[in-house]
């Protein structure tokens, strides 16, 4: 452990063409140029320096080395190409020509370079900063006929407050909020509770708004609303943005035990 | 509504918004035309340069947004530190300009270009949401396809694809 270790810094390569790319870089040579045999051999000697250097070298790497060796065997020892015999290697590659070796180079640069461009915008659009609440929603609410919802891109429960507001913006309809009678909640909490005192499972809170009116989405949202803030259902969300699920509370269920079930326990 | 009370609204909007507004939208919320609001974001993007703030509205990923001015970014870095987001690593810059001009693609496209698995990096950035699962491509294993979204355009302040730089094609220096 305490011998002198040699910090000899490699760079550091994505991949073989990335690397195969810095050596031709590094020798100055345009790529439909390169000697085969020459960048074959700085290739391997590249790997034995990471060998060398105990780095774990990735099968790709390998794989490359590989076909370098083959293509460069194939011009030390010019035979007749008969494609027949071409084995079915799971080469990740399939490069077989020196010809197909430069276009693979060429399409890797332009990504490559491509790429670092890609990172100039990154880096520009990062020194501009946005608003963030860490993904809260707001609904404004100012008067009825303009509810919406500033946030967007979010599912669920934003699309029905879109849906909402698109009908509210739209359609020619009256007064929403103060015309939402307290008996029609009342019906339809029941009506959500039997879909899931049937189903005895979570349901997605989308499935409980099928109905094509807005007034039927007004009433079901505040319905949801309302049992949830008198802990009937547990809204469920695995993370922000992710599907909300509506379950019973069952401790709700044996509390009060008033939904049809009769055999309350007594308690005080 | 009046003009400039339109303007404040747009601007309150802007203000509060997470995220790119359409103008489409904000023309629905005033009830009024898009071109209007075309103009009175214009306007207000005047206004801003003139009054010399430390913000800005900018054109993105097909709406307006509001956001600081760039050369204030070494003063709030210092600021919120803590919430800077972690810039994207080489590779998964490569596959996303890979997925950016091929898409839709598959990842085994994806990695034939790389010269490299790719798995960890297409993971990263479907977390990243900066790209998604567009459908299968027809054929032997009906292969997954990616496409971009539009948080893609966001992240590096694009308007829409056509707005990419252009490919890196045969550089003669």
């Amino acid at each position: 452990m305490q011998q002198a270790e040699y910090k000899i810094k490699l760079p550091f390569f994505e991949g073989p063409f990335d690397l195969l790319f810095h050596l031709i870089k590094k020798a100055e040579v345009d790529i439909w140029s390169i000697s085969i045999a020459e960048i074959t051999d700085q290739y391997l000697s590249y790997l034995q320096s990471m060998k060398e250097l105990n780095l774990d070298i990735a099968s790709e790497f390998l794989v490359m080395a590989a076909t370098l060796l083959r293509l460069k065997s194939k011009l030390l020892l010019p035979r007749p190409t008969h494609r027949g015999e071409q084995e079915e290697d799971e080469d990740l590659f399939e490069i077989n020509t020196a010809e197909e070796l430069f276009q693979r180079l060429e399409e890797y640069r332009i990504f490559k370079e491509t790429a670092l461009n890609l990172q100039k915008r990154e880096e520009e659009q990062q020194k501009i900063y946005l608003r963030s609440t860490g993904g809260q929603k707001v609904m404004v609410f100012t008067r009825p006929e303009t509810v919406y919802t500033i946030w967007e891109g979010a599912n669920h429960l934003s699309d029905i407050m879109h849906r909402f507001a698109e009908a509210t913006l739209t359609d020619a309809y009256v007064p929403a909020f103060s015309a939402v009678e307290d008996f029609v909640v009342a019906e339809k909490s029941d009506y959500i509770q039997s879909v899931l005192l049937k189903y005895r499972r979570p349901l997605p809170l989308k499935d409980f708004i099928n109905a094509e009116g807005l007034w039927e989405v007004i009433v079901t949202f505040i319905a949801l609303l309302e049992m949830a803030r008198r802990r009937k259902v547990i809204l469920l969300q695995e993370g922000t943005f992710g599907t909300i699920f509506v379950t019973l509370n069952q401790e709700s269920l044996h509390e009060e035990g008033d939904s049809g079930e009769g055999k309350t326990e007594k308690d005080d | 509504m009046e003009k400039e009370k339109q303007k404040k609204t747009i601007e309150a909007l802007l203000f509060l918004s997470e995220e790119p507004e359409k103008v489409d939208k904000i023309a629905a919320v005033l009830s009024t035309a898009p071109e209007e609001v075309t103009d009175l974001i214009r306007e207000l993007q005047r206004d801003f340069a003139q009054a010399s703030r430390g913000l800005q509205i900018f054109e993105v990923a097909g709406g307006f947004q509001m956001g600081t001015l760039p050369e204030l970014a070494p003063y709030l870095e210092k600021a919120f530190s803590e919430d800077i987001s972690s810039n994207l690593s080489t590779a998964a810059l490569e596959a996303l300009a890979i997925i950016a001009y091929k898409q839709p693609v598959t990842r085994i496209e994806i990695e034939s270009i790389r010269g490299v698995r790719s798995e960890h990096v297409l993971e990263n950035l479907l977390k990243r949401k900066l790209i998604r699962v567009s459908g299968r491509k027809e054929g032997p294993g009906r292969p997954l396809l990616y496409n971009t979204t539009p948080d893609f355009l966001k992240y590096f302040g694009l308007m829409d694809l056509e707005d990419l730089p252009p490919l890196e094609m045969e550089k003669q220096e």
